[in-house]
């Protein structure tokens, strides 16, 4: 809930700048790009073992719209998925955006644009950039859920200590958090991110010149 | 996001299933929401404030056993929506509330949980102690998270999705940001297809991509391929609001009537979470 207070000048934020760059048409891209932001997590990727993942893209989005745009996009998805199917928790809502649709699209986004700053719309510096961006993004984003985590122990306890929420403090939320994402999660957001741009670049190179990418 | 249990499936297999989950699932809980029944009758700007307090109300109590009566309410009120028990409670307790189970579990022992010892084992010479904190600890997270994800789920079950996005309005959420929801959510449907046909239409032209690095190359493109696709309905769905006398300012339809019954419901709601949390606080 404290999140939720968070995320609001957050959202006002994203809206007024998504308002400058994206005029009246706002409505459907962004619906539409909500929607491609959900429809990622359906494409199943092949992994090790012959396993099967499926990445965020709250990179990929933010990549693609801008992060204002993205932050909005990633929200709705996420609104989406908790309010009509229960699988984000509708208390948890706030951290969740704030870890999903703003830290992981603005973290993301602005490594790769250091990263790719000066290259040529087709180069492969950007493909490398999108990579490095997409696992950054959701690394950090990772960090920032295991810090939620280790805090609340601290934060809410009975009068004997006992947890109330997340029972794992700092030392085990955060790195517990991390493992999964640095050794395997971040490297289909990787795999992803980097191939999309790929074939985004060769299909229309135009694209990744002005604008929001 | 790996998903190592589902290793026999290929990833074109699992991709179809994935679009066919979200279908179904959408399509089953619309089914729910339009059958005769309690839940179904009352007003979705009424039934979201009393099932927002009740989640408030189970987020806040501190005794697992006061939270368990409202599970057991929640589960009185399924049965009184014509929702199947079975398919309810495979929905709300397989995954989320095994899955928080399966974290909490370590904190039962003394060694995560000092206290008065329950149980104790010997295993390969290392001795486990279960200690009455820990239990109580555990079951109060795992009853909370299986009590909200069930009240979450039974409002979206009972509710029909179209209204119970424009009920955000009630919270304040902007107009436009709830037609954009509103939007996204039918968008949705058609991706879902799209993304259904294009691995339907990989497997019958190629059969089975077994080289992984090939398979990631064919998902990458079919995410471009999708993003392409969905830019140019975005200027196609804008000319179509347009020609509809779209003016850059939305209007939502809004047909939401309250009856007494609605006011008796709300008022029920009320006392249930001030009696409960007066428990909460006197035991």
């Amino acid at each position: 809930m404290v999140f939720g207070a968070v995320m609001i000048p957050i959202w006002r934020a994203a809206s007024k700048a998504v308002k400058k760059t994206l005029s009246v048409r706002q409505v459907p891209y962004l619906a539409i790009g909500a929607a491609f932001s959900f429809v990622i997590m359906m494409f199943n990727v092949p992994i090790l073992g012959g396993s099967t993942g499926h990445a965020v893209g709250g990179v990929l989005v933010a990549i693609l719209l801008g992060p204002w745009a993205a932050c909005i996009a990633v929200t709705v998805a996420l609104v989406i998925q908790a309010l009509l199917f229960g699988d984000g928790g509708i208390t948890a809502i706030g951290a969740n955006c704030f870890n999903m649709a703003f830290v992981l699209p603005f973290v993301g986004y602005y490594v790769y644009k250091f990263i790719s700053s000066g290259s040529p719309a087709g180069s492969s510096r950007r493909i490398f950039a999108a990579g490095a961006g997409a696992y950054a993004g959701i690394c950090a984003s990772a960090l920032s859920a295991g810090i939620e985590f280790g805090l609340q122990p601290l934060l809410y306890h009975t009068a004997n200590g006992q947890a109330l929420y997340c029972p794992y403090g700092l030392n085990v939320a955060v790195p517990a958090m991390l493992f999964g994402h640095l050794v395997l999660i971040g490297w289909v957001e990787v795999i992803v991110t980097a191939l999309v741009v790929k074939y985004l670049q060769k299909q229309d190179a135009v694209f990744f010149e002005g604008g929001r990418s | 996001m790996s998903n190592p249990l589902h290793k026999k499936h290929h990833f074109i297999e699992r991709s179809i299933l994935s679009a066919l989950a979200f279908l179904k699932d959408a399509t089953t809980s619309e089914e729910y929401a339009n059958r005769k029944g309690f839940l179904q009758s009352l007003d979705p700007r009424f039934k979201t404030i009393s099932f927002f307090s009740f989640l408030v109300t189970a987020v806040s109590l501190k005794s697992a056993v006061l939270i368990s009566f409202l599970y057991g309410f929640c589960l009185i009120l399924v049965l009184l929506s014509s929702i199947p028990v079975r398919h309810f409670l495979v929905r709300t307790l397989l995954f989320i509330p095994l899955f928080s189970l399966f974290i909490v579990l370590p904190t039962v022992f003394s060694a995560m949980t000092p206290g008065d010892p329950v149980w104790s084992f010997h295993v390969a010479g290392i001795t486990g102690i279960i200690t009455r904190p820990g239990v109580d600890g555990a079951v109060l997270f795992v009853v909370r998270i299986a009590t909200s994800v069930s009240l979450v789920v039974l409002l979206s079950l009972s509710t029909r999705h179209s209204e119970l996005l424009k009920v955000l309005r009630l919270f304040g959420v902007p107009q436009i940001f709830v037609l954009t929801v509103s939007m996204c959510y039918r968008y949705l449907y058609l991706f879902a297809t799209m993304v259904e046909n294009i691995f339907t239409a990989i497997k019958s032209r190629v059969g089975v991509v077994s080289h992984q690095r090939h398979g990631q190359k064919v998902v990458a493109w079919n995410i471009a391929n999708t993003w392409n696709r969905t830019t140019q309905m975005s200027e196609e769905v804008y000319m179509a609001m347009l020609s509809r006398g779209y003016t850059g300012e939305p209007r939502l339809l809004s047909k939401f009537h309250a009856t007494p019954k609605d006011w008796l419901w709300l008022l029920c709601a009320i006392v249930i979470c001030a009696f409960l949390f007066y428990r909460g606080h006197t035991l």
